[in-house]
């Protein structure tokens, strides 16, 4: 009876362990203002070459920036305009094409104060992988992407993806079987 | 969405075909199949189908566009990155975001491997297919709420 007794108390004790280690990712911790999560941004003036656009995404190692003339936001320029528009094309010298001719015009955007949620959406549904962010005058102040999604949901799951070995067991058990 | 969505297997996800060329192959045909695939990369595979590098935009921008190469006088080889990192359709998700995280990659190539341990490419893993499966989540809770 006592050996019973104890086995039940365990697994109970197992289950309620169970559940407290299983993470569940709660609407709230996307329900999180984007000015915790947006990067400073560089910006782009309207007027600048092409060739100085795509110099600066390799420069700061970005993969977007926003285009603004007199500090108003009117653009997005990214590498995907350079794949799509620019390489295999007969465009002339870059360095006399003002980026506003690739472009993408009026991109859509969030506020600081609106939610990740909501530019989660934005980004699933307009396939865009990175939101401007602007104040209430259109002035860029931040972007997002979905490089900065993934890094938040890592750290909501920090337990289960970040204590993963660089790579799966099998690698392990190819080094012990090769040595 | 929780711990055990990240333990389900990538083969969960709709992820995608992956787009191949052959070692040799022009750059300018690379973005030729870029273009009119709408990918985001392209993995490179020897004679034999095996992996072997990936080019993504990021490699035609600073590459090609930042040292301004004329894209049909560049085999692709002499852009691509080589040896990617890949995974099992079997692998958990959490692996996939693993890899995104401490890696910095916007793909992950999903191979099979032989018994040599040449692997072979049959899909890839994005990080747009786990933005889209996290937005159902998102409107999955709202319609719930």
């Amino acid at each position: 009876m006592l050996y019973d007794q104890a086995i039940e108390e365990e697994l109970a004790q197992m289950d309620k362990d169970g559940e407290a280690s299983l993470k569940v990712l709660e609407l709230g911790e996307i329900h999180v203002p984007l000015r915790y999560l947006m990067r400073p941004c560089v910006v782009i003036d309207i007027l600048a070459s092409t060739q100085d656009a795509i110099d600066l995404l390799i420069e700061q190692q970005i993969g977007a920036a926003p285009i603004v003339q007199d500090g108003i936001l009117r653009g997005i320029f990214s590498e995907r305009d350079v794949l799509r528009k620019i390489l295999n094309q007969q465009v002339g010298d870059l360095t006399h094409i003002p980026v506003e001719r690739f472009m993408v015009a009026n991109p859509q955007t969030a506020n600081p104060e609106d939610m990740l949620d909501t530019a989660i959406l934005y980004m699933a549904h307009g396939g865009y992988r990175h939101l401007p962010i602007v104040d209430e005058q259109q002035h860029p102040v931040g972007m997002v992407s979905i490089r900065d999604v993934i890094s938040h949901l890592v750290e909501n799951f920090p337990q289960e993806v970040l204590s993963l070995p660089p790579r799966p067991v099998r690698d392990a058990m190819r080094a012990r079987e090769g040595a | 969405m929780d711990a055990r969505t990240l333990s389900l297997p990538i083969s969960t996800l709709n992820y995608r075909q992956p787009a191949t060329v052959q070692v040799g192959t022009p750059v300018s045909a690379v973005i030729d199949i870029m273009q009119g695939g709408g990918f985001g990369c392209v993995l490179v595979v020897d004679a034999e189908e095996r992996l072997v590098g990936i080019v993504t935009e990021r490699d035609l921008l600073v590459q090609v566009s930042g040292q301004q190469l004329a894209p049909a006088a560049v085999n692709v080889e002499e852009v691509m990155t080589a040896d990617p990192e890949s995974l099992r359709a079997s692998d958990p998700i959490a692996f996939a975001l693993n890899l995104m995280h401490l890696g910095h990659f916007r793909h992950v190539p999903l191979c099979i491997w032989d018994d040599q341990h040449y692997q072979y490419p049959v899909g890839m893993i994005s990080t747009r297919d786990i933005l889209d499966h996290v937005a159902i989540f998102i409107e999955n809770q709202e319609g719930d709420a």
